[in-house]
């Protein structure tokens, strides 16, 4: 399984019209101040790639003359705002950051994000180069034939893994999904202190990580139209999941997210943890972490090795008033240029030419572990899949009934067959509704 | 204003300004929300009548009823921390005439916090793992607690930090109250030899029953509204724990985009915040002296 799970004739056709990259005479046309003196309201999650952006915004008002006003929220906060305004078809917000793994369906259905793919053609700087972009985040961008984001980033859940403990204890590098229970028993046993095994338990976000598991497993969320958790690969990657956390991982998983795990790695107290590798700079804070750390995706599993793989994107709104100008801030932001300064700051790049551009690998040279963390990431770029919750509009729903069937097994409240049925009938339920 | 108004008019047009706030921004909304509880939303944003469905969908949602009863059992046994510190609070502040000013800040300092920094405070706290609350109980040679992590638990930790909090503010409720006492029920009391202790609670207590359940008010419209406390250190879990209703209203309309079904789980608790008041209302009216 690839990335490109939802195989659209159309992303293909764009991609290969914006390899080939055809509007020359529109590229050379360009003007950057065209739309000098307009001012474009941009809904930002709070996040480090926002913060990092924003620091050059002066730059970007400098550049087009138009002035860019920005409000900021915690990302569950700007969702909150952002499905009012867009419900209302308020032009209050011209450019927005979206999850497409997550909301890009829903959205794309009510018709919340304006089509970027005549912009792409026909209104770009000579060197923005749409084709050097991620094409597998591209495509996850794809609905219903519209471009609905650009890509601001790569990231997925990885696997930050002690050196120092898995040497003293004996461990191996593991191999396969089911060496990571070996290592944590192995793990328990010599260092009591250490928590073998920690990672995502709190029900709505844990989605991302048990994906992963599923997906390496050979499970997929929906067999045939129907939720396939009560399938062998469903309730082994239930168990394998959920069994993790309860035998080897911290007290109090069930509310783990990125912070609790985060703050329990970069104080030492795991041996592994299977994080975002967004988490990457904060796991390094302070250094304590930077010798004694590798990182790997997911072992494979019986299905093989399939990597969750997402990305935030910067969307314009249907709504917005000046949405040719909100075209001019996105691609300013997702330039090539701006994309390897971010870099540089720790934001994965979603362009391979930055990965290959000197200044990058010369940062990423000067900590052995940030070019594990590259090499990591190309990975997940290659082999990833963007299916994190059940591919349906209801997708943000879907994550709540596939974290109850987890927490169920973790707190012991219900058996594996009972999870995966109550699952199941929950999540086919969702997938009727329109 | 010309002076041949009468003053009906004048009155009219003096409370004009502050009639139009209140309907701008408490009847609108409220009457938007109900009238948004009777729509349908589709996930893609069309909305459509449904009459009473999502009323009739609360009933056979073992989610409200969950919510139902974690919001009563929440607000029940803050309520009653919160009534018994305060109370003691404000007693001992009362008390002790010379206890220096900042003293008396540091008291009440707590529910001066944004519940928002409160919740990340107590959550490095609580952490079973790296913080400081089980970090104090292993020392002592007492077993560790998941706290919030805790199913059993969940509900009188959030419990205790909200009392931890708010408690100081019933304190200077109470506190006013107690100022407020006339003096020469006291002299009748101290020349008849009555103990202290017959003092606080045949005296004291009796007489305080009207600032208490004033107290009861402001806390309950707060307590039945639980949201940011929990919002920041459980969303709801562990397994649905801690869900109050405000937290599952708000999770139904804005992760889950049924604007329709959240509006009639929030007009529901409006009603029962509502219906509280009323009831606290007559009580107050019942104890008043």
């Amino acid at each position: 399984m690839a990335i490109l799970h939802r195989s659209m004739p159309f992303a293909a056709a764009l991609l290969a019209a914006s390899v080939s990259w055809p509007a020359v005479s529109a590229a050379a046309d360009f003007d950057w101040r065209a739309h000098e003196g307009e001012t474009v309201n941009f809904l930002a999650n709070n996040n480090p790639w926002s913060t990092t952006l924003l620091k050059y915004q002066g730059d970007f008002e400098k550049l087009t003359g138009i002035k860019l006003r920005v409000d900021s929220y915690q990302e569950q906060q700007m969702r909150q705002r952002l499905t009012t305004v867009l419900n209302a078809h308020s032009d209050e917000v011209d450019v927005f950051m979206t999850l497409p793994s997550r909301e890009g369906m829903q959205y794309a259905a009510a018709g919340w994000y304006k089509d970027l793919k005549p912009y792409t053609e026909q209104t770009v700087s000579p060197d923005y180069k749409f084709g050097d972009l991620s094409k597998a985040l591209v495509e996850a961008a794809v609905f219903d034939g519209a471009l609905t984001g650009i890509p601001l980033n790569i990231e997925g859940p990885i696997l930050y893994y002690r050196t120092d403990i898995f040497e003293k204890c004996g461990v191996p590098k593991p191999e396969k999904i089911s060496d990571l229970q070996t290592a944590a028993k192995k793990i328990k046993e010599c260092d009591s202190s250490t928590t073998p095994f920690a990672s995502r338990g709190l029900k709505p976000a844990l989605a991302y990580t048990f994906s992963n598991f599923l997906h390496n497993m050979g499970g997929s969320y929906l067999k045939d139209g129907k939720s396939a958790f009560c399938t062998p690969e469903g309730k082994a990657a239930l168990t394998t999941y959920a069994g993790l956390l309860r035998d080897y991982g911290p007290p109090g998983v069930v509310n783990y997210s990125f912070y609790q795990l985060t703050s329990l790695y970069r104080a030492g107290r795991s041996a592994m943890s299977f994080q975002s590798s967004n988490e990457f700079p904060g796991v390094m804070e302070g250094g304590a972490r930077l010798k004694d750390t590798a990182l790997m995706p997911l072992p494979a599993g019986d299905g093989g090795s399939h990597p969750t793989t997402i990305g935030w994107a910067l969307s314009v709104s249907a709504y917005s008033a000046h949405p040719d100008a909100a075209w001019y801030f996105v691609q300013w932001a997702t330039s090539p240029e701006m994309q390897a300064r971010l870099a540089m700051e720790g934001i994965a790049p979603p362009r391979a030419s930055v990965r290959d551009n000197a200044d990058y690998k010369a940062w990423l040279a000067e900590e052995p572990l940030r070019q594990s963390w590259q090499d990591t990431l190309q990975v997940l770029a290659d082999q990833g899949t963007s299916e994190v919750g059940v591919p349906i509009i209801r997708n943000p729903e879907s994550r709540e009934y596939i974290g109850q069937a987890v927490n169920t097994l973790l707190l012991g409240t219900g058996t594996v067959d009972e999870a995966c049925a109550a699952a199941d009938q929950a999540l086919n339920g969702l997938s009727a509704q329109k | 204003m010309s002076s041949q108004q009468s003053p009906k008019t004048q009155l009219a047009a003096l409370s004009a300004p502050a009639v139009i706030f209140t309907v701008a921004m408490i009847a609108f909304p409220f009457c938007y929300s109900i009238w948004l509880s009777f729509q349908a939303f589709s996930s893609v944003g069309t909305t459509s009548f449904n009459g009473a469905d999502n009323y009739v969908r609360m009933v056979s949602d073992g989610e409200f009823w969950n919510g139902l009863a974690v919001t009563f059992y929440l607000y029940i046994l803050s309520l009653a921390l919160q009534l018994f510190f305060g109370t003691i609070l404000a007693l001992v502040m009362f008390r002790s005439k010379k206890l220096p000013g900042i003293v008396r800040s540091l008291f009440i300092s707590p529910f001066m916090m944004p519940p928002v920094v409160a919740g990340m405070m107590w959550l490095v706290i609580l952490d079973p793992s790296l913080g400081a609350a089980n970090y104090i109980l292993t020392s002592f040679g007492l077993p560790p607690s998941e706290w919030l992590a805790s199913p059993g638990f969940v509900v009188p930790t959030l419990a205790f930090i909200d009392t931890w909090q708010w408690s100081p503010y019933v304190a200077l409720i109470v506190l006013g109250g107690l100022q407020a006492l006339p003096p020469s029920v006291y002299e009748a009391a101290e020349i008849d030899g009555a103990s202290p202790v017959k003092v606080l609670f045949r005296i004291t207590l009796p007489l305080l029953l009207p600032t208490l359940v004033a107290a009861m008010i402001l806390r309950s419209v707060d307590l039945l509204r639980f949201f940011d406390l929990i919002y920041i250190t459980t969303q709801g879990g562990p397994a649905n724990a801690s869900n109050t209703l405000n937290i599952y209203g708000f999770r139904v309309g804005f992760e889950f985009f049924q604007l329709g079904y959240a509006s009639a789980l929030m007009v529901t608790l409006s009603v029962i915040v509502l219906g509280a008041v009323l009831v606290l209302n007559r009580l107050r009216d019942a104890v008043a002296w």
